[in-house]
């Protein structure tokens, strides 16, 4: 399945970047998760962008809002990779490549590393997708605003507090 | 300390000792990490003292920043090692410490928590296995020690 808006994104079950199992619904934690399948360490695009969303952390933590990465590197280099970034951030390893196929999300334009297509999902805590950029140009991917404006609205509609009636 | 938040637990400290039970200070932790399957011999890093006012909000910066600094490396750092990790709340809005537990000895000069309040290795049989949180970190205001609780 290619993940498309409205269907649910099977509860992913990988390692983190430690190297602990982790299961999608996990990391959302109730709350609303921007997901990013991301080729990896080595592509400068992938680089730019989480550098981006590592900007970006520091306003979830206090917006209840989750980030998380999936790519096919292995847990010892998300982990190095991150500690570069500065993310406080969950990274997941498909590094055997087992959702890259069920999702249909392989790049077969990559034909070194067989990554991820960048692609960036916003899920709400139950895993329905809401919203799906697609990352293969740079430009397909969301920034901060995107984010920002698609978490408000998943927040709005799962929080009963979130606007005074 | 009464009415306990669902997903609390109690645990007390004395400086040098900790329990379930007794007469020492009263610390309120993410009660998953006391009511399973108890590792049996673990380290336990307790970052806190028995003094009653030894305590910040936990909106104080640095208490914001031990927190940030826990999910960035010093969980990492501490690998399979980690059996479970608690802050230690006072009330809904206090910070009183927090603990670091591990099936061995790891290195303790780096636990950033101990920037607050000074750590103290013991050897312990109360805690149990939890899966750390996800980052980033999320503030959580349920009452309920930081990585617990819910929204």
């Amino acid at each position: 399945m290619r993940p498309k808006a409205g269907e649910k994104l099977p509860d992913i079950e990988l390692p983190d970047h430690t190297g602990r199992i982790r299961k999608l619904s996990d990391v959302a934690a109730g709350d609303p998760l921007a997901l990013l399948f991301s080729r990896g360490w080595w592509c400068p695009k992938e680089q730019r962008h989480l550098r981006e969303m590592t900007a970006f952390q520091d306003e979830l933590e206090v917006a209840y809002a989750r980030l998380a990465v999936i790519s096919v590197d292995p847990p010892e280099v998300q982990a190095a990779f991150r500690a570069g970034l500065g993310a406080r951030f969950t990274f997941l390893s498909d590094a055997d490549r087992e959702w890259v196929e069920k999702l249909d999300l392989l790049e077969d334009t990559d034909t070194i590393h067989h990554p991820y297509r960048p692609t960036a999902l916003v899920l709400s805590p139950d895993l329905e997708i809401r919203r799906v950029y697609d990352g293969y140009w740079y430009l397909g991917r969301p920034g901060r605003e995107d984010l920002r404006r698609d978490l408000r609205e998943v927040s709005a509609q799962i929080r009963d507090d979130f606007e005074r009636s | 300390m009464s009415d306990l938040p669902s997903g609390a637990a109690e645990l007390r400290f004395d400086g040098e000792r900790l329990s379930l039970e007794g007469e020492s200070r009263v610390f309120q932790v993410d009660a998953r990490c006391v009511e399973g399957t108890p590792v049996a011999g673990a380290y336990a890093h307790v970052c806190a003292l028995a003094d009653p006012d030894a305590a910040l909000e936990y909106d104080h910066p640095e208490v914001q920043q031990v927190r940030r600094d826990a999910m960035a490396w010093w969980i990492p750092l501490l690998g399979d090692s980690l059996v479970c990790l608690t802050t230690l709340a006072l009330d809904e809005a206090r910070y009183g410490g927090a603990i670091t537990v591990t099936a061995e000895p790891v290195p303790w000069d780096q636990d950033p928590f101990a920037r607050i309040f000074p750590g103290t290795v013991l050897r312990s049989d109360i805690f149990c296995t939890v899966a750390p949180p996800a980052g980033p970190v999320v503030e959580r205001y349920a009452g309920v020690a930081w990585p617990g609780g819910s929204f």
